[in-house]
């Protein structure tokens, strides 16, 4: 059963098309994260989620009831902006008490509420300070207690974690998926971080040149994206061109510039001709010499490495000058660069695109 | 180099605006009673006459009343322009602020001609009305811009996070946008007491002998009766006017803090 559903959404401006035909289907109590470029119109279907823009034709059903028409204090959304949007002139109480407060609620049941969600995003202390005075990470909690006090039937989050620094980012993940445990509501969130969309998302919404390019969960966009963008955009990877042919009395297989291999997955290789196949750099492991256990080898130097303590990541450059990347064990030490070495995957962990 | 023009500048043109002023004050406090130097010996008499004298207090009185009134109208019509003008479109915002700054560049002189003939037409006459509605005209353009500066500085996210959480526009606007837009409506409505408390051209056209106004009493007591009470006044209105423009400046810095 799912509870908003967004159907053939289409938005111009002027001439230039922002949406193309956006349909997403978010079921109750999901976290759902439209994952994109900038300029992709990602943010722009979240203000149309959210009320502040009109759209050229489509609907937004919830449960049932088309809310296309509704100005967005009619919504019933929590929305975490960007830059915050605190209030000022209010105090981190205030702040949080505000949408109970238009609300008409009795002040017995405003004051409950605002110390529980004061609780929950662990502000208590601050309550009675002004938002200019707390850190990047509090203003993101003191707003985002602010748009889910009101028990919002959908909680938008627009880009949430941009102004944060890498380490208070992956801690504020980590409590969003808490938060979002604890309360059951459905969140959408906004970002171009495709790292934090896999932290945190059941599902994944790849937004591309105002359409959706792809709709799944973080592993099956990773392992078994449907398109080149898809395979790029989501995690590191390696893409060759080439051709899939059936040869005489044997299997299908794939030829490109560099190599040939058999083509494991059977479905894909129905579809002879021109396509792509993705290696993921944890796929592929780096020798000093081939070895002869039906992976594919590559002959390559070493252009660069990046050492990280448990392992490293390679440029390799292949025989025809492109760029390959590999993650190496480097217990024993990194690779010099420009050292001869082999890279290797093997033929089923690889992964053809359409 | 810079700094030698910086400071050469600014001494300057303090210089040039400030000595006139200085000059004269010690005269208030002169025991003889013309407007002359050297000094005979110092006294607060004068002091004592004018807030004594039924001319001048009437005229203190007249003007504050005048000014208060003028306030009051200035503020409405320049505060609500400025809000209307932030809800239309960028062309219009641009037509329609050149519009209600417009009086600013009127000579007053025209302005208070026109009123006059125009409030004698509908029968105001002259008198307070008369002079309250003139000295708002010339008092809306600079709360109209002093409101508008304040409102273009609000992050309209603020306004946008307000709808969200279910508020409605007025309810928006009397909880978000009018408390953090206050100091420039408090700023532009200082600027326009001062300015109809200082304003002598439309006053002359305009009042009438029971609502004569400081600038009024003053003018007429330089041609009537050289003394130092005249000096004394000078001196009042100048220190009000800078007790105002203090207050004015505190009020927009404290605008900057809470809007940023």
């Amino acid at each position: 059963m799912s509870s908003l559903e967004i159907k053939n959404i289409c938005k111009h401006y002027g001439a230039f098309q922002a949406l193309h035909d956006v349909s997403l289907s978010i079921r109750k109590g999901e976290f759902v994260t439209l994952l994109g470029p900038s300029g992709s119109g990602k943010t722009t279907l979240l203000k149309i989620l959210a009320g502040f823009e009109p759209v050229s034709s489509g609907a937004i059903m919830m449960e049932g009831r088309d809310i296309i028409s509704l100005p967005p204090e009619k919504r019933n959304f929590g929305l975490v902006f960007q830059g915050y949007a605190l209030f000022p002139h209010m105090s981190v109480y205030d702040n949080i008490a505000y949408p109970l407060r238009v609300r008409r609620r009795p002040k017995a049941e405003i004051d409950e509420r605002v110390k529980a969600l004061l609780e929950l995003v662990q502000l208590g202390k601050y309550a009675g300070r002004k938002p200019q005075e707390l850190s990047g990470g509090q203003q993101q909690r003191v707003a985002l207690a602010r748009a889910l006090v009101f028990k919002p039937d959908l909680l938008l989050l627009d880009e949430p974690m941009s102004a944060l620094d890498k380490k208070l980012r992956h801690d504020l993940q980590e409590e969003l998926r808490d938060i979002h445990s604890t309360l059951g509501t459905t969140f959408i969130n906004v970002t171009h971080d495709q790292e934090e969309a896999m932290h945190m998302s059941d599902r994944i919404a790849v937004v591309n040149l105002g359409r959706i390019e792809a709709y799944d969960t973080a592993h099956a966009l990773y392992r078994k994206p449907k398109t080149r963008f898809v395979a790029e955009f989501v995690g590191k990877s390696n893409i060759f061109q080439g051709r899939i042919s059936s040869e005489p009395g044997n299997a299908c297989v794939f030829t490109s510039a560099n190599f040939k291999m058999p083509v494991i997955d059977p479905v894909a290789a129905m579809e002879a001709g021109n396509v792509s196949l993705m290696v993921r750099p944890e796929d592929a492991d780096i020798f000093t010499a081939p070895v002869t256990d039906g992976r594919v080898f590559l002959s390559a130097k070493v252009a660069s490495s990046t050492y990280s303590g448990d392992r490293a990541l390679y440029t390799l450059t292949l025989a025809d000058g492109t760029h390959f990347i590999a993650y190496g064990n480097a217990r024993s030490g990194v690779h010099a660069n420009g050292a001869d070495v082999f890279a290797g995957f093997a033929p089923e962990n690889t992964i053809l695109l359409g | 180099m810079s700094r030698v023009i910086y400071w050469g500048s600014v001494c300057f043109c303090t210089g040039f605006m400030i000595l006139p002023l200085v000059l004269v004050w010690p005269l208030a406090f002169n025991t003889s009673s013309f407007l002359t130097y050297p000094m005979e010996g110092f006294t607060l008499d004068w002091f004592r006459k004018v807030l004594t004298e039924p001319t001048w207090t009437n005229a203190l009185l007249n003007s504050t009343k005048v000014a208060i009134g003028s306030m009051i109208f200035a503020v409405l019509i320049g505060g609500l322009a400025a809000i209307g003008v932030m809800l239309t479109r960028r062309g219009t915002q641009m037509v329609l602020s050149v519009l209600f700054v417009s009086p600013i560049v009127v000579p007053t002189v025209v302005l208070g001609v026109a009123f006059a003939y125009a409030f004698g037409r509908v029968g105001i006459g002259g008198g307070y009305i008369a002079l309250m509605l003139a000295h708002s005209i010339l008092g809306a353009p600079l709360v109209f811009l002093s409101v508008i500066t304040s409102l273009r500085g609000l992050d309209p996210n603020l306004d946008l996070a307000g709808a969200s959480m279910g508020a409605s526009r007025i309810y928006r606007f009397a909880t978000i946008t009018l408390p953090l837009a206050a100091p420039g409506f408090a700023a532009g409505a200082l600027f326009a007491f001062i300015t109809s408390f200082d304003e002598v051209v439309m006053a002359l056209f305009l009042a009438d002998p029971g609502s004569t106004t400081l600038p009024i009493a003053l003018f007429a007591g330089l041609r009537d009766r050289l003394e130092p009470s005249i000096v004394v006044v000078a001196l009042l209105l100048s220190l009000m006017s800078l007790v105002v423009l203090v207050l004015i400046n505190r009020l927009q810095k404290r605008g900057t803090k809470t809007v940023l």
